[in-house]
């Protein structure tokens, strides 16, 4: 019976994906920093669902598609400018402008960004993509600020920065990292065998602004929301979930979301501060 | 014929015979009952069933085995073989020629091999004979000369013959090989893959138990006895013997009889099957599993996780030992054939019976569950059902003297040979109920002879200067009810407990009177210490800023040792509730909490306990932090706001003046008769009355064991010696009405006496006084040891030190930590305790919960102490602990080292230990090297490099008072490296360097040289950069210093161990090299270099050649 159920849910992905291709590439054209994580996560799955579902190319049209936004209710907070005084090279990244703190980004009508958006509760296999997951450290940034690689996926982090990064990992289920980055254009390459869902902070010690948050997922179904406040999570079989919403400062909501064959739902999430 | 007269009998001959044959039958009845009743022992089943077990194990391993791929395999290899087979029969004749040349080569060799060795035989005979004309100058000298070199020169062409013949040989044997070398082949492959197949065979051949099978045979009744099958298993040890009061036994382990896999990893349960796997994946993953152990460790995670995934869970008595790395495993420190099972775990040895065994019941509802049993069970052996529901026929059995430890009491069986030490590894249970006894002073009224410390001090402070401090109503309302003032305190009740006014087990008239009683007992200890009260002036604080206080208390360390709420989330619930002892770690219960302090002490006698404790009383445990008088003034103005207004409006009952009087009068009339008592007391003041009656009470509540009080000096303490309280049969434990009963404690909660030791100590320390309810007893024989409102988890962790207290002894060299080394650095463990050091370090891998409860980064805690002794050298530890302010190290951190005060030997002790359990040399003569300039100007580069001036401080600064590095946030960064040199032990920084995280889990420190997760070895950054433009002009700089060896550049740069070798020797030339002056009539020496200096260290990654001393040699570094 399990094997039937996992074999329909492959078969449903391949199809899936074949038909939202035509979507991804439309979605492009938003050059969001975030939309490229997206963007990863698809195509990702698009490259390693064939050799999943590799016994039984059939497929099926039921998968489902979960869109949604996410909101800040009430005014919302000003991002603070960050003091890069004490590394002359961060500051001279950032010209006149001086960076901004990523911990709430709020746009004009309420949109909040960096919420990452996940799927609690489904189970079974999902082959991890070869692809790696892309950290860099630019100006004295992580980009992107909110990320998420699946278990056993390689994570990559760059610095492209001509200053000393560490990148000082601190999950709580996986085991923790801290190294350094003299050089450069150096990457250094990172695999997370447990699954940790809520995301864990990534801090460079050096410079004490720097922060990201990374999640390791068991499954491909996880999105951060955009600058616009809208997520998207493709290719989900058909079911009950229970949906996460997380978000550094304001902590994280559930809903309880039942899609059908083919389907494709709207959720929305509120976050007050 | 006459019939032959009857013999006259006296009795019946045929009766006779009836007897006779009846008692025949009987006997033959008996002797058959006696063979079945051994035939169906209970042990006799278990071993069965798990053969039965292991049957299907195997059968199921050689399912795998023979899977297809491997039957497969094997089809080829037979096809191949009558392949193999058809073509030599095809070339038979070649074959066959092939063999006969080398039967006759096979002679032609043995032929010249004979005749090379005759001839040899004879050339040296006629050696001797040449050498003895020679020396004797006979006349046949020559010839004899000439026949040798004939010989020889014969000798050496039958050799040439010999070597000729062997490679002929061994060609015509490659002929005949060539024909049969694939049938060997294909044989020896075959042989390969069904070599696991025959194993199991084999195996399965032990366990199998099928009719008219060979075990099957042997282990028939009567059968049996030539060699059985299924029979006792035991293991004697000698040295670990059982006391018989007049003899000592050896011990006959017989647990692994039915106990049979106890020993054999694969049988764990799911959940520890699962525990173990995760454990084992962790330390691979953090590289603590060497690389020729690893592929074995992968194949044991595999086995847990097919024992996690298979559908039946295994069920004891067949279950692993779950510690198989600890204890009972061949490879561990405790092998089960040299310490066995009940050394640790107690038992009656000899036993192969369920309850004879002493198998001791957790719970009353483990004892209920064991105690039920099916008609079979009861005598004879159990039934599968029986064993899945654990229904063991269990009967409580008063005449085991060792009955075993229940599964909460597990590692009381560590103290037996772990008693002088002060953690016992991986005994994590058992270091904290140690330290639990430590901290709430059991010892303090209970005498333990052997306790690891012979010099504790008494637990309460000295009440000597009483009145200095606070007042007799704060007094009087304290001793009433500790715990009214503050929940936390470790300070018991003694008084309006259960058995004297609890109205469930107390009649009412009784009730009323023991209140009396109680009050005028309180009122006569107030009396009595105030009384005798010293009452020295305290300079009182100037004005101080509350705010400022707070903020001092919450940062300069206070919180390591010190609680200031009362207020705690409860994690379960989310709600506030009051706080428990146990909400806090361990250390920070180790001063009082601050709550209330306003209350209970004046401000002058606190200014001045801050500044100095020791003033207060000499045994202060109490460190100083080196206030100021405005720090001090600050503090005290903070703490005097600590306040509990609603404590002091709780009533006080004048004394009963009857009461006073009859409770006097009764320890008057011990030596006085009534008329005299009667005169005395009408002779006292109501005050003199008290004051006397106030030193018997402390007498009889033994206030003097736990509180210095002038007067009770050398008396003995007032509980039952605990030496061997563990071993004290269970009949000599008082369970008044207590027996299988369930009680209701004050906090709510229902406990259950069973009638086992064990239960017994974990009641009476929950409640101390419950072994009196309902019964009837005189006012002063009640019950007196006082409620410390222990929780469930303190009061097991006691119980388990006190069960663990036994008289058994274990011959000398079985007891742990008894070599030289150990005990060293178990003398250090004890200051560590004493002084309470976890409260803000880590040592020995535990510790700082305390502070860190408080301070959430981890970079403004006090150090890890860990790698301490490889880490410092012993001189600059030595004058750091004796004065903490001779350097600064972190200059960011506000918690500061408290001065302890301590003497040369305390400090000694202490700087042995780190050295000692750091593996540390003892004295560190490196400060005086000079690397080479050659290598110090490498490191340079690096160091650039690398970044590291990004984070560290290269200038030379003052030690005692070192800047805060500049950075924009509140965050700070790295210590300046220009101290390195006065403290850090040479060879530990490139250790360092190369591996921060796996030192310290968690430093700031990154990991600049990953390891290869493939091998393990150490990576660099620079192999590859080196080559970038960016690095062009490093690279530059650094070609002249390699002789312009560009490969040997590229080899180092990517070389770990070199570079950081390099960044060492770098970082020790820029190291200072003088403390600082010592003051006029100063305690604390400065620390300096050692002179004349000592030859500088060999340069590490250099070829000799290049080789050369600095020029610089001995100028020392900047800091000069």
């Amino acid at each position: 019976m399990k094997k039937f159920v996992s074999l329909l849910f492959a078969t449903t992905l391949v199809f899936s994906i074949a038909c939202g291709k035509g979507k991804e590439a439309s979605k492009e054209d938003q050059g969001e920093d975030d939309e490229t994580q997206t963007a990863t996560v698809a195509t990702n799955t698009a490259s390693t669902a064939p050799a999943a579902a590799a016994p039984a190319a059939a497929v099926s049209a039921d998968a489902a598609t979960l869109t949604g936004m996410v909101k800040f209710e009430g005014a919302a907070p000003k991002m603070a400018s960050i003091q890069m005084s004490a590394d002359p090279y961060c500051q001279s990244q950032h010209g006149s402008a001086p960076a901004m703190e990523e911990d709430a980004v709020v746009g004009s009508a309420g949109e909040l960004a960096n919420v990452f958006v996940y799927i609690k509760d489904i189970k079974g296999n999902f082959p991890a993509p070869t692809t790696p997951v892309t950290i860099e450290q630019k100006g004295c940034q992580y980009h992107p600020h909110v990320n998420a690689v699946m278990v056993g996926q390689p994570l990559d982090i760059k610095n492209d920065d001509n200053t000393l990064h560490n990148i000082h990992a601190l999950p709580a289920v996986n085991s923790q990292f801290n190294e350094g980055q003299p050089v450069q254009g150096m990457v250094s390459t990172k695999k997370l065998d447990k699954a940790e869902m809520t995301p864990f902070k990534i801090k460079c010690d050096v410079h004490g602004w720097m922060k990201s948050y990374m999640a390791v997922m068991p499954h491909p179904f996880y999105a951060v929301s955009q600058t616009n406040g809208t997520f998207t999570i493709p290719n989900l079989p058909p079911g009950s979930y229970t949906v996460v919403a997380w978000h550094e400062k304001y902590g994280q909501q559930e809903q309880k979301v039942t899609v059908g064959a083919k389907e494709s739902k709207a959720l929305s999430f509120t976050f007050k501060g | 014929m006459k019939p032959q007269e009857p013999i006259p009998h006296n009795y019946s001959i045929r009766r006779l015979n009836m007897i006779f044959a009846l008692s025949s039958l009987v006997l033959l009845a008996v002797t058959g009952l006696m063979v079945g009743y051994d035939y169906i022992r209970g042990w006799k089943w278990f071993q069965l069933e798990f053969m039965r077990m292991q049957q299907e194990r195997i059968s199921q391993e050689i399912g795998v085995a023979q899977a297809e791929e491997n039957k497969q395999q094997l089809a080829d290899l037979d096809a191949q073989d009558r392949k193999n087979e058809i073509e030599l029969a095809r070339h038979r004749d070649q074959y066959l020629s092939a063999q006969k040349e080398l039967d006759a080569i096979e002679g032609d060799h043995y032929r010249a091999d004979q005749d090379y060795r005759f001839v040899k035989a004879n050339l040296d005979a006629q050696r001797y004979i040449t050498e003895a004309a020679v020396v004797q100058h006979l006349p046949d000298a020559p010839q004899q000369q000439a026949e040798f070199e004939r010989q020889t020169k014969h000798l050496a062409d039958l050799q040439l013959t010999l070597q000729e013949s062997t490679r002929k040989r061994d060609a015509a044997k490659a002929n005949v090989d060539q024909w049969l070398k694939k049938i060997k082949d294909a044989e020896d492959k075959k042989k390969e893959l069904t070599a696991s197949v025959d194993l199991l065979n084999k195996q399965l051949g032990t366990v199998d138990m099928k009719p008219f099978s060979t075990n099957w045979i042997l282990s028939q009744p009567l059968l049996d006895f030539v060699n059985p099958v299924i029979k006792i298993d035991q293991v004697v040890l000698n040295d670990l013997s059982i006391d018989m009061n007049y003899m000592s036994v050896p011990r006959v382990d017989r647990c692994q009889t039915c106990h049979r896999a106890i020993d054999t990893p694969g049988w764990e349960s799911k959940t520890e099957a699962a525990r173990l796997s995760k454990e084992l994946q962790q330390k691979l993953d953090a590289y603590q599993i060497p690389q020729e152990k690893r592929k074995e460790t992968e194949e044991r995670i595999a086995q847990l996780k097919r024992i996690q995934d298979a559908p039946n869970d295994i069920l004891n008595p067949w279950r692993t030992h779950p510690k198989l790395d600890l204890y009972v495993g061949s490879a561990s420190v405790h092998p089960l054939l040299e310490y066995g099972c009940t050394v640790c775990h107690r038992g009656q040895d000899r036993a192969t019976e369920f309850g004879r065994a002493g198998h001791t019941p957790a719970s009353p509802r483990m004892e209920h569950r064991w105690a039920e049993r099916t008609a079979l069970s009861a005598g004879f052996f159990p039934l599968p059902r029986d064993f899945e529901q654990r229904h063991w026929g269990y009967e409580e059995n008063e005449f085991i003297e060792t009955p075993m430890y229940p599964r909460h009491y597990y590692e009381a069986g560590c103290i037996k040979c772990h008693s002088g030490q002060m953690g016992v590894d991986r005994g994590d249970d058992i270091t904290k109920a140690e330290q639990t006894i430590e901290i709430y002073g059991c010892y303090a009224c209970h005498k333990i002879a052997n306790w690891r410390f012979t010099d504790l001090r008494k637990p309460g402070p000295d009440l000597g200067g009483i009145a200095e401090k606070t007042t007799p109503e704060w007094a009087f309302r304290w001793i009433s009810e500790p715990h009214n003032f503050r929940a936390t305190t470790r300070m018991p009740s003694f008084f309006y407990q259960r058995n004297m006014i609890d109205p469930n087990v107390v009649p009412p008239q009784e009730r009323a009177h023991n209140v009396k009683l109680q009050d005028a007992e309180i009122h006569a200890i107030v009396s009595f210490l105030f009384d005798k009260s010293t009452h020295r002036p305290w300079s009182p604080p100037g004005a101080g800023d509350a705010a400022r206080g707070k903020q001092l208390v919450g940062s300069v360390g206070c919180m390591g040792c010190h609680i200031d709420t009362e207020q705690v989330k409860d994690e379960k619930t989310g709600q506030i509730r009051l706080a428990k002892r146990e909400d806090f770690p361990l250390e920070r219960n180790y001063g009082f909490n601050l709550t209330g302090v306003g209350t209970k002490a004046n401000p002058a006698w606190i200014y001045n306990w801050v500044k100095n404790p020791k003033a207060y009383y000499a045994d202060a445990p109490m460190p100083s932090l080196r206030l100021t008088d405005q720090e001090a003034a600050d503090v005290t103005a903070y703490l005097v706001t600590m306040q509990k207004p609603a404590f002091m409006n709780t009533p006080i009952r004048p004394p009963d003046a009857q009461a006073v009087h009859d409770l006097a009068k009764g320890y008057l009339i011990n030596t006085l008769s009534d008329v005299e008592a009667e005169a005395k007391l009408r002779s006292m003041t109501q005050h003199d009355q008290l004051v006397y009656l106030g030193q018997r009470s402390i007498e009889k509540y033994g206030c003097y064991s736990c509180h210095n009080i002038k007067g009770f000096e050398g008396l003995k303490p007032i509980g039952t010696e605990l030496t061997v309280e563990g071993s004290k049969a269970l009949h000599l434990f008082d369970f008044g009405f207590m027996n299988d009963e369930q009680w209701k404690n004050e906090d709510g909660t229902t406990e259950h006496v069973i009638h086992t030791v064990p239960s017994w100590v974990y009641n009476k320390l929950r409640n101390p006084r419950i072994y009196d309810d309902r019964r009837t007893k005189v006012y002063n024989d009640k019950l007196k040891m006082p409620n410390f409102h222990l929780s469930p988890e303190e009061a097991r962790r006691i119980a388990m030190v006190v069960v663990g207290l036994t008289k058994e002894k274990v011959a000398e060299n079985r007891m742990a930590g008894r070599d030289a080394r150990t005990r060293l650095i178990e003398e250090g463990r004890k200051r560590v305790s004493q002084h309470n050091c976890r409260a803000c370090h880590v040592v020995d891998g535990r510790g700082r919960d305390s502070i860190a409860s408080t301070i959430a980064d981890a970079n403004f805690l006090p150090p890890d102490l860990s790698p301490e002794g490889a880490r410092a050298q012993s001189p600059f530890l030595f004058n750091f602990l004796k004065d903490p302010t001779v350097m600064k190290i972190r200059p960011w951190v506000s918690v500061r080292m408290p001065t302890f005060h301590f003497s040369d030997e305390e400090a000694n002790t202490l700087v042995t230990f780190f050295a000692e359990a750091g593996k540390g040399q003892q004295f560190e003569t490196s400060r005086g090297m000079n690397p080479p300039a050659q290598n110090v100007a490498i490191g340079k580069q690096v160091f650039t490099m690398m970044r590291c001036t990004q984070c560290h401080g290269t200038t030379p600064v003052n030690p005692e008072n070192p800047p805060v590095p500049n950075t924009a946030d509140s965050t700070s960064l790295a210590p300046n490296l220009t101290l390195a040199r006065m403290r850090l032990r040479h060879e530990w920084i490139s250790d360092w360097i190369r591996r921060p995280n796996e030192m310290i889990n968690g430093t700031r420190m990154p990991t600049n040289f990953p390891r290869d997760a493939a091998t393990g070895g150490f990576q660099s950054p620079l192999a590859m950069a080196i080559d970038t433009p960016p690095f062009a002009q490093y690279k530059a700089t650094l070609l002249p210093l390699f002789n312009g060896d560009e490969k040997e550049l590229k080899r180092t740069m990517g070389d770990a161990v070199a570079l950081t070798d390099y960044l060492r020797d770098y970082i020790w030339s820029i190291g200072i090299t003088q403390m600082r002056t010592a003051a006029p009539g100063e305690t604390v020496p400065a620390i300096a270099m050692p002179q004349p200096s000592l030859p500088p260290p060999t340069a590490p990654a250099l070829k000799s050649t290049r080789n050369q001393r600095g020029a610089a040699g001995n100028s020392g570094g900047p800091g000069r």
